[in-house]
């Protein structure tokens, strides 16, 4: 309800326009952020083999 | 714990012997923190949407935030869960350095806990006063600062150095260390608690500054190493750098989960408690300039906050189009994952350049 109120006072068409942007971004900067995770653990197991051999 | 078995295993089987070495605990202890909050994060955010503990969204701020609001707020106890478990399991228990670290970073914890629960869940938006939260805060680093100066046995241990000169040290006096450390600490808690306004942004520089800070512990920890670089000694500091990669893996997995568009945020739990392990662990290895030269993102955004309130107190305009720093970047036109990665990469360059106070003094 909190929520609903506050974005009635943003307007529905900027509030429209925001949903659609959300929707259309959503997928990819998680991804991209996800994968460098990764590749951040893929390292740090890389940087283990100095120890462990 | 676990170093305490392999040490046990290791009179008979000599590959655990490989568990005495510092930097290969530090690796695992990253790991074991990301995969403990890659373990519990999912359920935990379920958990949380489900009892309504969900962020509050600022009126006053920009507008597309709106849409975060309701978004599970109180992912930091994720976090030092993570901390916790995994130093209690790879980190030397009889290192007092460890138990100091760990029990700032849990006392800030528990401050910035008690505030988001009378805000999420007693729906009380003020949470906990200023000057309750303050007073604790500064409690616990007072607490810390005490204790570091009664146990300090080296003339190191309280000594100020300025990086990039190797020779400008300034010995501290008893009120002077206490002061020091009670603003390092609670500065720095601070100042990641200003910073946490945008998804990932606060926990990105946290991994790579403590990252870096590991490094420092190691090498102050390490007689040889500190000799040769030319940097204080401190008994035990290396300990610290298992706690250091436990904040790394633990901040990694929870960025996992508050990548843009964030299912989860951190809240005053995890930022207070992690600006205070930073600044705890860069007190004891006695690196508070680098520190300020590292977390220049979170320097910035705390500075940006005091200009904006004075400017304004005292001459009624302000300097900010929105303060904190970020939000000013958003008003301008920035989308927020370019705020976001931008900070980022300014912090590599930031921790590169404490990084090299290591060699050029």
């Amino acid at each position: 309800m909190i929520v609903e109120n506050q974005m009635k006072k943003c307007g529905t068409q900027a509030l429209g326009e925001t949903h659609v942007r959300a929707a259309n971004v959503t997928a990819t900067p998680n991804a991209s952020v996800r994968f460098w995770i990764i590749t951040m653990l893929l390292v740090l197991m890389g940087l283990a083999t100095l120890k462990l051999r | 714990m676990l170093l305490a078995l392999t040490q046990w295993l290791a009179e008979d089987v000599r590959f655990f012997s490989v568990f005495n070495y510092i930097t290969f605990r530090a690796v695992l202890a990253a790991m074991t923190a990301l995969f403990i909050s890659f373990l519990v994060g999912p359920t935990m955010i379920r958990k949380l949407t489900a009892y309504k503990i969900g962020q509050s969204v600022r009126n006053d701020g920009p507008q597309s935030h709106l849409i975060k609001a309701g978004t599970p707020t109180m992912g930091g106890a994720l976090i030092l869960t993570s901390i916790a478990i995994t130093t209690l399991l790879w980190g030397d228990l009889h290192n007092h350095y460890v138990w100091v670290v760990l029990l700032s970073t849990l006392g800030f914890g528990v401050i910035g806990w008690v505030d988001d629960y009378r805000k999420v869940v007693h729906r009380n938006p003020k949470g906990l006063s200023a000057r309750a939260k303050m007073g604790w805060q500064s409690v616990v680093a007072l607490v810390v600062g005490v204790y570091l100066w009664k146990t300090a046995s080296l003339p190191a241990n309280t000594e100020l150095i300025v990086p990039f000169l190797k020779f400008l040290v300034f010995p501290l006096p008893a009120f002077m260390f206490i002061a020091l450390t009670y603003l390092v600490i609670v500065g720095s808690s601070n100042a990641v608690n200003l910073t946490d306004g945008l998804d990932g942004l606060a926990i990105m520089p946290t991994v790579m500054v403590s990252g870096a800070l590991g490094i420092f512990a190691y090498v102050a920890g390490n007689a040889v190493f500190s000799k040769y670089l030319g940097i204080p000694y401190i008994p035990g500091a290396g300990e610290l750098a298992v706690f250091c990669g436990a904040i790394s893996g633990a901040g990694l997995a929870f960025l996992w989960f508050n990548a843009y568009p964030a299912e989860v945020f951190m809240g005053d739990v995890g930022a207070l408690a992690l600006g205070a392990a930073l600044g705890t662990v860069a007190v004891i290895v006695r690196q508070e300039l680098v520190l300020f030269i590292m977390g220049g993102v979170f320097v910035v955004e705390a500075v940006s906050v005091m200009i904006q309130v004075a400017s304004f107190k005292l001459t009624g305009k302000r300097v900010f189009r929105m303060a904190p720093l970020h939000h000013h970047y958003e008003l301008k036109g920035w989308k927020e994952t370019q705020v976001v990665v931008r900070f980022w990469i300014i912090t590599m360059l930031l921790v590169l350049m404490g990084l090299a106070t290591l060699k050029l003094r």
